[in-house]
């Protein structure tokens, strides 16, 4: 049986290493493609499995010790121990050996918390570019049509368990279309839209629990991204704008939001 | 003077990636005591590169050491592990995939660590070595590609045959699979 779809395609995409084209045309055809689905379900599963089982060997505390006197300055090294501070040396290095062991457990459980951490927010950056790339190509760019916020705003909160924050911005060639009720994260979001000369803006709006934070900016497949938290809301706005319009668009939002 | 220029940007940005060093090592040599000498090894050359180094991100770069490393010690010890492999033959490209009664992620779940640990080790080491490097050490399809030394596209047939093999290892009744080992080619590493 051969199948339609090359087994390398169905790696790289759950790798996330396809292109955006790629990528939404496989998560169109799993809707569709039992098969499909099971296939990708079961390299995912695979792909946990050895993330979760397969040994990640610790380095022995032996090879530690040779790369920290490989790391020490060399004027350490020259001294070298003298005789009858053998043993307390001695005593000191298991001391160490054991303080060493420590600190890899900790270090181990603190990258896979990072990890784990990073790959969520990683996900939520598909999820939101994915989000913006479907409402701009799709016909469902708003579900409330309207430039006015007051009719926007009571819309979105009789759909959603919140009452998002809607602004206008007042920037120069910056228009409100609406908005509109997505999908992230696994909970429905409000999605406000603008259009900033001839470009869609998506600013994705939830309930969060982070304190206020400082807009976090990345470029994600040619598209410019900020997240920040503030009023216990977490932002996420993304857009195909350049980098100094886009800056502007996420600074008049979040002034927006904190003159209220 | 650059000297000990050298020695604090290498505590700096190669020391903390020390232990995927040695984990790619234990991986690729396959036992602890030689693993530590060629992640010693490495790391020494490392310290002496460090000049010629001026990313950002060391662990790509301290890892393809540390891979050539495993492999000049491969060629010495093992001999016969050094297959290289013809990714584009397409015989290796498709794994039917897994029908049958059982479904696959009941399998795989009862699957236990060791016999995770004894599939990737049996893996051959062109497959092993990408297998460890996106999956433990969670690297993209590029810097895999720099580390290895291969096109992308090489990565991506690799590593989907890696999983492949995994998936027949890891299926009840399959056991001789472990062992096969595909023909070696001749040669340098790229294919």
């Amino acid at each position: 049986m051969k199948h339609d779809i090359d087994s390398r395609r169905i790696d790289a995409f759950i790798d996330g290493e396809l292109d955006l084209a790629s990528q939404l045309e496989i998560e169109g055809r799993m809707r569709v493609d039992a098969e499909l689905r099971e296939r990708i379900e079961g390299t995912r599963q695979l792909q946990a499995t050895v993330r979760e089982q397969a040994d990640y060997h610790e380095m022995p505390a032996a090879l530690r010790e040779r790369l920290d006197a490989l790391a020490a300055p060399k004027a350490a090294q020259a001294a070298g121990p003298p005789r009858a501070a053998a043993l307390v040396e001695r005593w000191f290095g298991w001391r160490q050996a054991a303080a060493w062991l420590a600190l890899v457990g900790i270090g181990a459980l603190t990258m896979h918390l990072a990890t784990v951490q990073t790959s969520r927010s990683d996900r939520l950056l598909d999820e939101v570019v994915a989000s913006h790339v479907r409402s701009t190509i799709g016909q469902h760019l708003v579900d409330v049509a309207s430039s006015d916020h007051h009719t926007v705003k009571p819309w979105l909160s009789s759909k959603l368990d919140f009452s998002p924050p809607v602004n206008e911005l007042h920037l120069p060639d910056c228009e409100f279309l609406g908005g509109r009720v997505d999908y992230l994260d696994g909970r429905p979001v409000a999605a406000l839209v603008y259009r900033k000369g001839r470009h869609i803006v998506n600013a994705f709006v939830w309930p969060g629990t982070a304190k206020d934070s400082q807009a976090d900016f990345s470029t994600e497949r040619g598209f410019q991204t900020a997240r920040w938290s503030q009023g216990a809301m977490t932002h996420w706005v993304v857009s195909d704008v350049n980098r100094e319009e886009f800056d502007a668009i996420v600074r008049a939002i979040q002034s927006a939001e904190s003159a209220k | 003077m650059g000297d000990e220029e050298d020695r604090r940007r290498f505590v700096q940005l190669a020391l903390p990636h020390a232990g995927a060093a040695y984990n790619l090592a234990r991986w690729l040599t396959q036992n602890e005591q030689d693993a530590q000498d060629v992640a010693q090894d490495a790391m020494v050359r490392a310290l002496r590169y460090m000049g010629k180094f001026h990313g950002d991100n060391a662990r790509p770069w301290l890892l393809q050491i540390v891979r050539h490393a495993c492999f000049s010690w491969l060629k010495e010890n093992r001999p016969a592990e050094r297959t290289f492999l013809a990714d584009d033959d397409d015989s290796l490209q498709e794994m039917p995939a897994p029908v049958g009664d059982e479904p696959q992620a009941i399998a795989l779940r009862k699957a236990e660590r060791r016999e995770i640990n004894q599939a990737i080790a049996a893996l051959p080491v062109a497959y092993r070595e990408v297998l460890v490097l996106r999956e433990l050490e969670d690297l993209s399809y590029t810097d895999i590609a720099r580390i290895v030394e291969i096109p992308v596209g090489t990565v991506m047939s690799r590593l989907s045959r890696a999983r492949g093999l995994m998936r027949a290892a890891l299926m009840p009744g399959t056991r001789p699979l472990l062992r096969t080992v595909p023909r070696a080619v001749n040669g340098g590493n790229a294919p």
